[in-house]
């Protein structure tokens, strides 16, 4: 595969300069009350999505910065935002 | 053998011989000759033989799709010879033969086939089961094909080029060419790759003429001509593509010629589209001994003659079902070979002119007839032929039996880049249900065969591939598309599967010796899908991918399982042309960072280990105990090179919170002129760095990371705030700045003498950080810290200065004994203190508490949102987690060894670091045990491997082991 | 002498709307289950769901190694288990799994890692498993192909030397089980995809499928590197797992050169040579999760460095395939296998990462016997879901988890 992403800064590179993030959970939830179990949730689960995921990247052998942008996990290829995250952004 | 030397067709040089050694003979060949070519105009039939039957393999395709011709080339294994270009003084020999490839003494097992159906493998020699261990000897003896040895060296120079494109073209045949000129109008750089030596494709040796009057040839030169012309266009010639990914980057291989830098080379391109223009390859011929020397496909006959100057044989029969067959049936007739007649599976749908050519030189056609069977020991001697419904049959006596059932495309970067494949009732192709994208495809792969159309699909494709790369080609294209819509389209194929037999030596796949007889026995134990097929009659696996199977296999398992469906195609998988292990691998060079004083710690001895991406002075003499660097420190004074050390600033307006959220410590009580040790947790708690935190100003802080987590540090800071939108910035200062441990009692000493501040214990006290110039010039920041536990100086310094300081401290500590230690040294003195290193006495298993850091954490600052907080307030009160401890042996003249495990009935923990010390002259150190055993006198029992079951006794000793009031770093 | 071809594992059968248990997935992990189901438990009346044909996933694209070094004491003997039966399961299936007891040389590039072997030996020793610390002299004489020299990547100090270990040959192991699986009654379904897990008040009631629905009280689903986004896309449950791409290839066939499994954790690369003469090698993997198992050019070359430099010998040596297949991986390196838990009937067995093949044998007969009972036996406890959140991961890997999937 020869997956390339697109770094807001430094634009359309070679997937190898990125580290991958993780799948978007989200901002860290606030600590009063958080069971291991919605912290496990948070911290381990995913939901392993076959299909389009937003996820999060980080332009490690670029600029540094980290990103979030969509990818269709069944065919390693970045993709434009589905419509809905459009209209919310 | 004489060659056809006036030919304009030819592509050697017999101006240039060139001579090779086989079998203790000399073989004269030309320049531009393969070593098989020149084999084959010395006599040479049989090349090698089979894997598993050890039948006589020859000359079949000319393009290295069976393993037929690979040979031992120079003491390399599986050269394809066929392709592989004739050099001066060559060695070749045979491969897998017992005595020669003439006469194999293990030839017999070709009758022994009825014992080795499909899959026997699975269900004989394992009963008793002490017979599979003597037979697996003999099987593994008797696979594998070429010969290496250990201290094989593959000689040579790789190169590697890293290419951009707009528009990449593969196949350098007139559609390739014509594609790659029509994309390169636009002004696009355009990369041509040809796997032959030469441009030219299927138009190279032939001498039809297109619509034009043109000889195909003479059309193939000038395309070529006009390449080489045309400045954007970057040709690679005798360039194998051999990988296609999506988002059209290719790969290939190039192989060097004579004045080349390169042996070979490893190209990779990332095009923005890319056109497919591989053409066909043959559709071998299922029927008797289908592979017996002897019997060639027809482009190998036809190019033998026009390409190399060799006549193949001297009486021929043909069994073709493309008018390709007959076009060379008439050629080679003119260059001298008799033709004794020409089968045709077509009953009709000839060329007109081609079958009056035929009759002119009164060579028989047989419409619907097809060759079942090639006699001969170990040559052609005679063929049968019969019509396809096997009703009436033929012999014929012949030396050559031209054989091939069609054309299939050469579609595998289609399949590489993931397009579906689909079967074409037409064309009786496999061609992609879908392209993918910016992909296109160009001339015979599509299913014309007409020059002009091959060329105008070019013409088209090249636009094509220019459009979707960004040029504006829109009248360009639509004339384009006309002339291809004017031209001849996709022509009906041959749909024969196989001759009329029964198919016991009928092969499907050379390299593994698998027969129609063994693919319908797996399909009949229910292995009815041709991927599954694939396995267990091993089909296609061999050397030569699916290029002799990959066409036949599913078109045989479709129609012998009556499928109702269509044929699915296997698949292919890359490298499309196997290559070097060499080639890929380049120049192959190591990278290392080195410190700025790696020259002058080589000098003075030091022994050197790979640390993480470091290389760093792990002893200074062969007493790897380091006795003597270990008390020198304790007593005297010694110096370390820490400049591994990751070195970062973190400013603006919320580089506090930034710190506050990744460390475990309240770091607003940092403070200007002191230092602050704390550690970063992930969030499972586990301890993942520690460091020193210094305060330059109002959000203006350096802190160190260990040296592993230098890479990662800057990047982990901004994950865990990614959400916030915080303004900081963090520089790693890693490379530019080196770091100088400077420990010891008399390091004060050495230090004073060194720098003009006062260093007294009253004005730069332990904990104390301190910046000033030495000689006014050189920066220097510098801490107390006690990780070896003496007194202790860190000297941060850019790394253009690190040779000067280093030198001066050293000459100023030579009157007290100043010298270098290594990182094992530091390993020892530090374990000695029960200053843990992470990885070392912390694991996955183990969170900052159980490893003895939970004094760093601060509770109050929940609302930081700390990494790693929820874990440790969760896990902090459960039992029977592993604890850190510090251990000692009952017998101080016998430590453990480090990785030793604690057990009872089961295993309780493990030895992290154990050492006899020098210092206290006991056996002691660090363990991870469960939690309930980590009192103080808790007897442990350790289980060393090849201990035998002895076990040794231990007890949970306090910690740390020297100086537990910690009185000599705060000297 | 080999009789009458009949289909090896039975003649297709009918898809019944009912079966006592439901298999999603035919690779190696639910054969097993299913042979041990219907041989040891008598429960017959199964089925097994493939949505392609069986083998199709991790069970044909692994690289055969079988080995027990693992590095805890709740993974040994799992392993050790699963080692001792090769012999058992080709004499009670009659099918040569063609056990190549070869044994495996694990390299060891740092004094760090010589250390760090030492716990990983003794665990094994004190389980009753052979594995002995060697040094780089005594490998060179095991595997005379390594390169010794200091003047590599990273040079050789020594190795964890496991003569137990080797490799079994995977299409057997499928086929052979799915041979036993039809003797004992059980329906294998290729080409019938599972297409929804049903559950009412909290127990599971049935599984619909591409061609039809079938009613049953329980499932496993045992998919490989699908059952994360089988057990999230069809019951919403979330699961610690990243699924990656992980790549192998072959070379060119050669006379007998390799005679034991080589690895290198250092350069990502292991090297067997096979019985038909290739060396198989691979072991890197992206770290980014997708369901595509393409291969990458990017990996085939790193693949070439790495043995360019430990097996140099190869150099001249021609790379034929490579392939790719999916490995679901955990942050602990160590699978999932749980039951009843949220729901009654409902059984997993995955996060197997890159070990799903050396532990099918054992990993089949203890869930089969969790299924049968509905109790988790005692080897199969240390691997519940619930770890996680226990803040107890299993040790398996001595890393730190860090965010990203490969850690």
């Amino acid at each position: 595969m020869a997956l390339t992403l697109t770094c807001p800064v430094c634009g359309k590179r070679n997937g190898y300069e990125f580290r991958y993030g993780g799948e978007d959970k989200g901002p860290r939830p606030a600590e009063e009350g958080l069971t291991p179990r919605a912290w496990c949730d948070y911290v381990h689960m995913n939901t392993c999505t076959v299909g389009i995921q937003k996820e999060w990247w980080c332009h490690r052998d670029g600029c540094g910065a980290w990103f979030t942008t969509f990818r269709d996990t069944t065919k390693n290829l970045e993709v434009k935002p589905p419509e809905a995250e459009n209209g919310q952004a | 053998m004489d060659r056809l030397k006036q030919l304009p067709t030819l592509r050697i040089n017999t101006d240039e011989p060139l001579t090779l050694k086989y079998r203790r003979k000399t073989y004269r060949g030309a320049a531009g000759d393969t070593v098989a070519t020149a084999l084959y105009a010395g006599g040479v039939r049989i090349f090698g033989r089979s894997l598993k039957y050890h039948r006589p393999r020859g000359l079949y395709s000319l393009d290295g799709e069976c393993s037929n011709t690979c040979m031992a080339v120079d003491g390399i294994p599986n050269v394809r010879t066929e392709n592989t270009l004739l050099k001066d003084g060559m060695v070749v020999d045979a491969q897998n033969v017992k005595g020669s490839a003439n006469f194999d003494w293990l030839g017999f097992i070709d009758k022994l086939d009825w014992m080795m159906p499909a899959g026997f493998y699975y269900k004989t020699m394992h009963k008793p089961a002490a017979v599979w261990p003597v037979a697996m000897k003999q099987i593994r003896k008797a696979a594998g094909l070429g010969v290496i040895s250990p201290d094989d060296e593959m000689k040579g120079r790789y190169d590697e080029q890293y290419l951009t494109a707009e528009v990449t073209v593969i196949g350098g045949g007139p559609a390739g060419m014509a594609a790659a000129l029509a994309a390169a109008e636009s002004g696009h750089r355009v990369v041509l790759l040809e796997s032959r030596p030469h441009l030219g494709g299927c138009f190279d040796y032939r001498v039809t003429t297109n619509g034009q009057g043109t000889h195909l040839y003479e059309r193939a030169r000038e395309l070529a001509e006009q390449v080489k012309q045309t400045a954007n266009i970057r040709r690679f010639e005798h360039a194998a593509m051999v990988g296609a990914y999506n988002n059209n980057l290719i790969t290939a291989f190039q192989v060097g010629k004579a004045g080349d830098g390169f042996t070979e080379r490893y190209i990779e391109i990332r095009s923005a589209s890319v056109v497919v223009a591989t053409g066909c390859i043959e559709r071998p011929l299922l029927f008797e001994h289908n592979e017996r020397p002897g019997v060639m496909q027809v482009g190998c006959a036809h190019r033998l003659a026009r390409t190399y100057g060799i006549l193949p044989g001297k009486e021929a029969v043909f069994s073709v079902g493309h008018d390709l067959g007959l076009e060379a049936a008439v050629d080679l007739s003119d260059l001298g070979v008799k033709i004794a007649c020409v089968a045709d599976i077509r009953e009709d749908g000839q060329r007109p002119d081609l079958l009056e050519a035929l009759a002119e030189r009164d060579i028989p056609v047989l419409g619907g007839w097809v060759a079942t069977h090639a006699h001969g020991g170990k040559t052609v001697k005679k063929a049968t032929l019969s019509t396809v419904e096997g009703t009436v049959r033929r012999q014929f006596p012949c030396d050559l039996l031209v054989a091939s059932a069609g054309l299939t495309p050469v579609s595998g970067p289609f399949i590489l880049a993931q397009a579906g494949m689909g079967y074409d009732r037409r064309t009786g192709y496999f061609l992609p249900t879908g392209l993918p994208e910016k992909m296109f495809p160009a001339g015979r792969i599509t299913g014309i065969n007409d020059p002009d159309a091959i060329e105008a699909s070019g013409r088209l494709a090249g636009l094509e591939a220019a459009a979707a790369a960004g040029a504006d080609v829109t009248q360009a294209a639509a004339a384009a598309r006309q002339a291809v819509a004017a031209l001849p389209g996709p022509e009906r194929g041959c749909k024969l599967v196989t001759a009329p037999v029964k198919g016991r030596k009928s092969f499907i796949c050379f390299d593994e010796d698998a027969t129609v007889k063994s693919v319908k026995q797996a399909i009949d134990a229910g292995f009815d899908v041709p991927e599954l097929v694939k396995r267990y009659a091993a089909v296609g696996l061999g050397p030569g991918q699916s290029g002799i199977p990959g066409h036949n296999l599913p078109l045989f398992v479709a129609k012998y399982t009556a499928s109702t469906g269509t044929p699915k195609p296997t698949t292919v998988r890359p490298p499309l042309v196997p290559t070097y292990i060499a080639t890929y691998a380049g120049y192959n060079h190591h990278m290392f960072k080195r410190t700025p004083l790696h020259d002058s710690q080589k000098a003075d001895g030091g022994i050197f280990r790979n640390i993480g991406v470091w290389q760093r002075a792990r002893y200074f003499s062969e007493d790897f105990d380091c006795k003597e660097e270990i008390l020198n420190v304790r007593n005297n004074v010694g110096m370390l090179d820490g400049s591994t050390l990751g070195k970062f600033r973190i400013h603006g307006p919320d580089a506090l919170k930034a710190l506050q959220r990744v460390y475990v410590s309240d770091m607003s009580k940092v403070t200007e002129g002191r230092i602050k040790y704390s550690a970063m947790c992930n969030d499972d708690g586990c301890v993942i760095d520690d460091g020193v935190v210094t305060k330059l100003g109002e959000n203006d802080y350096c802190f160190t990371t260990s040296t592993g987590r230098a890479g990662q540090a800057s990047e982990w800071i901004r994950y865990h705030t990614r959400f916030d939108n915080w303004d900081f910035h963090i520089v790693n200062l890693t490379d530019s700045m080196g770091v100088i441990n400077l420990s010891g009692p008399n390091a004060r000493k050495v230090l004073a003498k060194a720098v003009n501040i006062d260093v007294s214990n009253e004005a730069f006290p332990f904990s104390g950080y301190r910046e000033f110039f030495i000689r006014e010039t050189i920066p220097v920041r510098a801490m107390r810290l006690g990780f070896v536990g003496e007194l202790s100086y860190e000297l941060h310094v850019p790394a253009s200065y690190m040779q000067t300081v280093w030198d001066m401290l050293k000459e100023a500590g030579a009157e007290f004994g100043i010298r270098n230690f290594g990182v094992e040294t530091q390993n020892v003195l530090r374990m000695e203190k029960c200053h843990i290193i992470l990885g070392q006495e912390s694991e996955q298993r183990t969170n900052l508490l159980d490893v003895g850091l939970g004094f760093l954490w601060d509770r109050t600052k929940s609302d930081a949102k700390t990494v790693g907080a929820v874990a440790l307030r969760q896990a902090e009160n459960d039992p029977g987690r592993l604890t850190l401890v510090g251990i000692r042996m009952a017998d101080d003249t016998r430590a453990a060894r480090d990785g030793a495990i604690i057990v009872d009935t089961k295993v309780r923990g493990y030895v992290a670091t154990m050492r006899k010390s020098f210092t206290t002259g006991e056996a002691v150190g660090m363990a991870l045990v469960e939690s309930q055993l980590a009192g103080i006198d808790t007897r442990l029992q350790i289980f060393e491997d090849e201990c035998n079951g002895e076990l040794l006794d231990a007890r949970v000793v306090p910690m740390p082991f020297y100086d537990p009031e910690g009185e000599r770093m705060k000297l | 002498m080999f009789g009458k071809r009949k289909p090896l594992w039975g003649t297709k059968k009918r898809l019944k709307s009912s079966y006592d248990a439901v298999i999603i997935g035919g690779g190696l992990h639910g054969l097993a289950a299913a042979y041990y189901l219907a041989k040891e438990h008598g429960l017959t009346d199964v089925a097994i769901l493939e949505k392609r044909y069986i083998g199709f996933g991790g069970a044909g694209r692994n690289t055969a190694i079988v080995r027990a070094n693992q590095r805890t004491q709740e993974n040994v003997p799992l392993y050790k288990e699963a080692l001792d039966l090769w012999p058992v399961l080709t004499k009670e299936l009659n099918f040569n799994l063609m056990f190549n007891n070869c044994g495996n040389l694990n390299l060891m590039h740092s004094e760090a890692a010589m250390k760090a072997a030492r716990m990983t030996i003794a665990t094994a020793q004190f389980h009753g498993v052979e594995s002995h610390l060697i040094d780089a002299k005594e490998a060179k004489a095991l595997v005379p192909a390594l390169n010794i020299s200091e003047d590599i990547t990273f040079p050789i100090h020594g190795a964890m030397y496991h003569p137990p270990g080797g490799i079994v040959r995977h299409d057997a192991v499928v086929w052979g089980l799915a041979k036993g699986c039809a003797k004992h009654g059980v329906h294998i379904h290729q080409q019938t995809e599972a297409t929804g897990i049903l559950s009412a008040g909290g127990r599971i009631t049935g599984v619909d499928t591409a061609r039809g629905r079938i009613q049953t009280p329980r499932v496993l689903v045992s998919a490989g590197g699908y059952s994360a986004g089988i057990m999230y896309h069809m019951l919403g449950i979330k699961l610690p797992i990243s699924v990656l791409t992980i790549q192998a290839m072959v070379t060119q066939p050669l006379k007998p050169i390799l005679d034991h499994v080589v690895s290198s954790g250092a350069y990502h690369c292991y090297a067997n040579q096979t019985l038909k003469g290739e060396i198989a090698t691979g072991a890197h993997m992206d770290p980014w999760p997708n369901y595509t198992t393409q291969n990458t050019a990017h990996y085939i070359k790193h693949q070439a460095e790495a043995l360019s430099d430990w097996l140099p010998c190869l150099r001249g040596v021609k790379f034929m395939r490579i392939w790719g297949g999916l490995a679901d991986m955990t942050p602990d390196m160590a699978p999932v296998m749980d039951g009843n838990d949220p729901i009654d009937g409902l059984y997993m067995d995955c996060g197997w990462g890159y070990f799903g093949f050396k532990s099918c044998s054992a990993v089949g007969k203890y869930m089969a016997e969790y299924m049968a009972t509905g109790n988790c036996p005692e080897m199969l406890k240390p691997f519940h879901l619930r770890r996680y959140e226990n803040h107890r991961l299993m040790g398996e890997t001595a890393a730190l988890v860090n965010y990203t999937p490969d850690n």
